[in-house]
């Protein structure tokens, strides 16, 4: 049975060597700066409805809106 | 640096140019030099010969590796407008063995220069295309694929260059602009007679700024003069060779050859395909025959101008397996007949007067 002394004494070099988990990093690669991040986030949400609009409002006979959803109209 | 000296027309000779000193002396033999060569390379009249990712266009349209299916598929397709084309796209898939159920949406905006492609997955997975001609014969295009999952994220970027008789493309996958990491593709394809053309591709691969990885592919091919068969090698000298022969038999019936070998001190395999199509008036047919043992056939029918039907089956003999697959087209058209005309005309007018 280890004396006081020497618990005492394991017990403080488990802690020194007890690494902190480093802060987790909210990036994969040092690419993904936060604005990147953004960009593609706003590439996800905004492509379709820009190609959307832009076929609206250039082409000829200018559609209504019910012919994008319904595919009966 | 030299004073500006103006270019000497390729034919007067040359003790008549004027010369105030030896630079500009050396400049104007340069230039007249290149003119006189650039001269001749336009009256060999050698034809462009394409790009690299279509040297095998005609085989891939042949063969139905990718247009095979399995299970059930509909594709609506609305086009909103002709002469700008819009066109919105649903597609469902369902009961196919390897993949799973799915829906996609896709949407196409194109012009004369400009093309817009994007389509969004049931997943949320967007992928995106935009492609921007300019007078001079480049071509800029860029492609993305964004995922819900981050890291799955790809940019390509790509500058296309036809020349008369030549085809340059430089392509570049996930750049980053600082430590030039990425993939990086550039490729270069040039006719040296009327029918031969030869090539390279090399593909560079920097994962880090550190380490980079550089493998070059060879491409040659050959067209008959009448244009009824084309012949093409792609040779990697780590020992992979990809040879293709495509002939037109008759304006209905096409067929193509294709055999893949890889020589690689680890791996020795080769497939061999023989494919034909039948383009009847209302139908296309395709047949394929396989090395590793499977027949495919797929048909496309034509009931009415916007209905069509897909029947696509795939028996593996050696393993014993079959897929079959079943699909609609259904392609609606939101303008009535008279805007439909309207349009028709639009587009006939502008092919008779093409825009400067």
């Amino acid at each position: 049975m280890p004396s006081e002394d020497t618990k005492e004494r394991i017990a403080k070099v488990v802690d020194v060597g007890r690494v902190r988990a480093p802060v987790a990093l909210e990036r994969t690669t040092p690419h993904e700066t936060s604005a990147i991040l953004l960009a593609q986030t706003i590439l996800h949400y905004a492509w379709i409805p820009m190609i959307i609009y832009v076929g609206f409002t250039r082409s000829n006979p200018q559609p209504s809106l019910i012919k994008l959803i319904s595919p009966l109209a | 640096m030299a004073s500006p000296v103006s270019p000497i027309n390729p034919y007067t000779p040359l003790s008549t140019a004027p010369s105030s000193s030896t630079n500009s002396n050396s400049t104007s033999v340069f230039s007249s030099y290149l003119g006189r060569f650039s001269k001749w390379r336009a009256e060999l009249g050698l034809p462009n010969p394409g790009s690299v990712e279509n040297l095998q266009k005609e085989v891939k349209a042949t063969h139905l590796t990718n247009y095979a299916f399995d299970g059930g598929r509909a594709d609506l397709t609305k086009s909103m407008s002709m002469n700008p084309l819009f066109q919105v796209t649903h597609s469902f898939a369902l009961g196919s063995q390897t993949m799973a159920p799915s829906y996609n949406f896709g949407a196409i905006y194109a012009t004369e220069n400009v093309f817009l492609q994007g389509g969004v997955d049931h997943d949320g997975n967007v992928n995106a295309r935009v492609n921007q001609g300019w007078s001079n014969g480049h071509v800029s295009k860029a492609q993305a694929q964004l995922s819900q999952t981050p890291g799955h994220n790809l940019l390509q970027l790509e500058q296309d260059y036809n020349g008369q008789d030549f085809n340059l493309n430089l392509k570049a996958v996930n750049p980053w602009p600082t430590d030039l990491t990425g993939i990086f593709v550039g490729s270069y394809l040039q006719s040296i007679t009327k029918n031969f053309a030869c090539g390279t591709e090399w593909v560079l691969q920097r994962p880090t700024p550190s380490t980079s990885e550089l493998v070059a592919t060879y491409l040659a091919k050959y067209t008959s003069t009448d244009k009824s068969w084309i012949a093409t090698a792609q040779l990697q000298p780590a020992g992979i060779l990809q040879a293709t022969y495509w002939q037109k038999l008759s304006e209905k019936v096409d067929f193509a050859a294709d055999l893949q070998l890889v020589a690689t001190p680890m791996r020795r395999d080769a497939v061999a395909t023989l494919g034909a199509k039948y383009d009847l008036r209302l139908s296309t047919f395709r047949a394929q025959l396989d090395s590793t043992g499977k027949v495919s056939a797929l048909l496309e029918q034509r009931f009415t101008p916007t209905f069509a039907f897909l029947m696509s089956g795939e028996i593996d003999h050696f393993k014993n397996s079959a897929k079959v697959g079943v699909g609609v087209m259904i392609e609606s058209s939101a303008l009535s007949p008279e805007e439909m005309e309207m349009q028709m005309q639009q587009m006939q007018m502008q092919q008779l007067s093409p825009p400067q």
